[in-house]
């Protein structure tokens, strides 16, 4: 997800060369705002669920995200509030219609090499192949139709429509399989400040101990 | 009051004794640098890992079919659970950065010359418990690449002579890695770390014989050392507030750059991923197992990179004190053994080709040359520098060490 600030680092730099030699993803930035997430928490509660869970992520879970509670309840449908987001189709008769059964969305943001941009750049990877057929340029068997549409949208503005779309169901999907992400990020910014305080003070607590035996001759 | 019962106590158990001796008055040498830093701070890290590792067994579940749902409700329902989840994690990862910097130091500076060998062995020691705990901790968010992780090491074992096939058998638990794996690692990744508690006292008794070492390489005079109370003690915890600062980064802003994408796919052992990758840390001597053709010679050769640096005080022959301070070839040495670790570290996270696995087998033999070389280039370095005229320090080290032989 953030990998790409962290690419100089030494760390990271041993675990992003698997993309190295595979297929270039699209790095269109995907947000992180509220109303896109909500945006794409319908998207993904009316489109996508009629063939993938999210087991992960409980109805009672987007109350407090602040999706109204008329709205989940239509989502729901007669699942009690702490049910997870189970798909409309059952999985058998899925694995019927399509030859494998579509897997659970939770984790589908960080469970691919390159994250959410993967994830954006699959549903975006839609186009029509020489034979007239749909393919997909990420995942090219992927048995999963073009449910958003890309593949015959022909003019600019319908394809920037899809496109926000989709960023707004990647951004769903982002906080879905990292739901406290958020907290984490908040709660780390008042850490981080309270131990550069420490660490400053520390410092010249050291300095002060240490002032003797630093004007000592080096060893 | 405070001080009668401290007499009871001191009557009954040398309390005061063991604070002033090992901690407070503790003879320190006065030149270390922040690299002495790494001792005290993998000691915090162990800390940090016992804690958190505890808490998350409390709602960690040890069986296939619950393992990687339990870590997801930890994740998401346990209170404060995602910080103690990626403490973890991320910690696994800091506790190897942290040792591998302090054993960076010791063979920089040649701290596991005499009389600091027993201190070296032991932190062998530590090292292949650090990485058994590691890799076991590893399975159990029982993820695609824990599994397949598992499946490939595990595996290697089948080189064993003779009893391969029951070696393999008898680690799983099942003739595949399964449920009995998954259980048996649960319980020994819980045991070892206290084994390693223990591993660290004697660690600590046998620096506190022969105390530390210092940049010069030569035993300082008494007037030259310091109580580690209050110069040491805040000088560690300096190093600790900017270690925290850096390992708090990434346990809040970017904890999933250290776990692979694949691990968020529940484990399949119908499906194999695409490239099997070690973590980090064990990358190096991946790419030193893969570069052998076959299975037997990797495998040993493997084993060797880890176990060969417990050779150090033999292979270094030089009566030169210290490490890289006086001694240029040395450092040449040193350096050239660092890049070429990250280069191997580079051809264990790709996947092989011809040309990587090229690189990675130069890579491995540079690595066991900067070795097996060592004591013809330290004597070479030992005459030329004595040749060549010493700084007054060592030629006095050097006139020491003679008398005390007549
Ligand atoms: C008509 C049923 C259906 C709908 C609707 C649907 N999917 Fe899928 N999806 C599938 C199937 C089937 C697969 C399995 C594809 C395969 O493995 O070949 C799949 C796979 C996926 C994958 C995994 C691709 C991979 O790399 O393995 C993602 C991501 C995904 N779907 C996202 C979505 C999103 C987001 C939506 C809503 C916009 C959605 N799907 C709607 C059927 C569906």
């Amino acid at each position: 997800m953030n990998k790409r600030f962290l690419l100089p680092l030494l760390l990271s730099l041993f675990s992003s060369f698997a993309l190295a030699n595979e297929i270039e993803l699209e790095h269109d930035p995907i947000p992180t705002d509220r109303a896109s997430v909500l945006r794409g928490a319908e998207q993904v509660a009316t489109v996508c669920s009629s063939c993938h869970g999210l087991k992960y992520v409980q109805y009672r879970s987007l109350l407090d995200l602040g999706i109204a509670k008329e709205t989940v309840d239509v989502w729901r449908g007669d699942k009690p509030l702490n049910s997870a987001m189970k798909p409309q189709m059952a999985p058998d008769d899925a694995a019927a219609a399509f030859g494998v059964t579509p897997p659970d969305l939770s984790l589908m943001a960080v469970a691919r090499e390159g994250g959410v941009h993967y994830l954006y750049s699959y549903l975006m990877g839609y186009g029509v192949g020489a034979n007239g057929e749909t393919t997909n340029r990420i995942f090219t068997v992927t048995k999963m139709p073009d449910v958003l549409g890309i593949s015959a949208a022909s003019d600019a503005k319908q394809r920037e429509e899809i496109s926000a779309k989709a960023k707004d169901i990647t951004a769903f999907l982002n906080w879905a399989a990292d739901p406290r992400a958020g907290d984490r990020r908040s709660l780390g910014i008042y850490v981080i400040i309270y131990l550069l305080i420490m660490t400053i003070l520390l410092f010249l607590w050291k300095k002060q101990i240490w002032r003797k035996i630093d004007a000592m001759e080096k060893l | 009051m405070f001080k009668s019962t401290l007499a009871w106590i001191d009557q009954r158990f040398p309390l005061t004794h063991f604070i002033k001796n090992d901690l407070a008055d503790y003879p320190t040498p006065r030149n270390l640098s922040y690299w002495w830093n790494f001792g005290s701070l993998a000691g915090l890290v162990l800390v940090m890992q016992l804690v958190t590792g505890i808490f998350l067994a409390m709602h960690y579940k040890p069986d296939i079919a619950t393992a990687f749902d339990s870590i997801q409700h930890i994740m998401r329902d346990v209170n404060y659970g995602w910080l103690l989840r990626y403490m973890h994690s991320t910690g696994a990862s800091a506790f190897f950065a942290v040792i591998y910097i302090h054993m960076a130091r010791t063979l920089y500076h040649g701290s596991y010359r005499a009389p600091r060998e027993l201190l070296w062995w032991t932190g062998q020691g530590l090292l292949l418990l650090l990485m058994a705990t590691a890799f076991m901790g590893y399975l159990l968010p029982w993820g695609q690449m824990s599994y397949w992780g598992a499946a490939v090491i595990t595996n290697l074992f089948r080189a064993t002579p003779f009893f391969g096939e029951q070696v393999v058998v008898w680690l799983r638990g099942d003739f595949q890695v399964g449920d009995a794996t998954l259980t048996r690692f649960y319980a020994l990744h819980f045991l070892f770390p206290f084994i390693i508690v223990g591993a660290v006292m004697i660690h600590l008794i046998a620096l506190h014989t022969v105390k530390s070492s210092n940049p010069r390489g030569i035993e300082l005079k008494p007037k030259d050392n310091i109580p580690f109370h209050p110069y040491y003690t805040i000088k560690d915890m300096l190093g600790v507030a900017v270690y925290l600062v850096v390992f708090s980064a990434f346990v809040f802003f970017v904890p999933n750059t250290l776990i692979e994408a694949a691990n968020n796919i529940p484990a399949n052992p119908m499906q194999t991923p695409a490239h099997i990758v070690p973590e980090w840390y064990f990358l190096p001597f991946y790419a030193i197992l893969r570069s052998v053709p076959d299975l037997a010679g990797g495998v040993a050769a493997m084993g060797l990179s880890v176990l060969i640096f417990a050779a150090m005080p033999y292979l270094d022959r030089s009566r030169i004190p210290g490490g890289a301070r006086y001694r240029p070839a040395y450092r040449f040495l040193f350096f050239i053994f660092l890049a070429d670790m990250l280069v191997l570290g580079y051809v264990g996270a790709v996947p092989v080709t011809a040309d990587t696995a090229i690189v990675g087998r130069v890579a491995t033999e540079i690595y066991f040359l900067t070795f097996l070389l060592l004591p013809w280039i330290s004597k070479k370095e030992e005459a030329y520098l004595i040749k060549r005229g010493l700084p007054p320090a060592v030629e006095e080290f050097l006139q020491n060490n003679a008398n005390k032989k007549h």
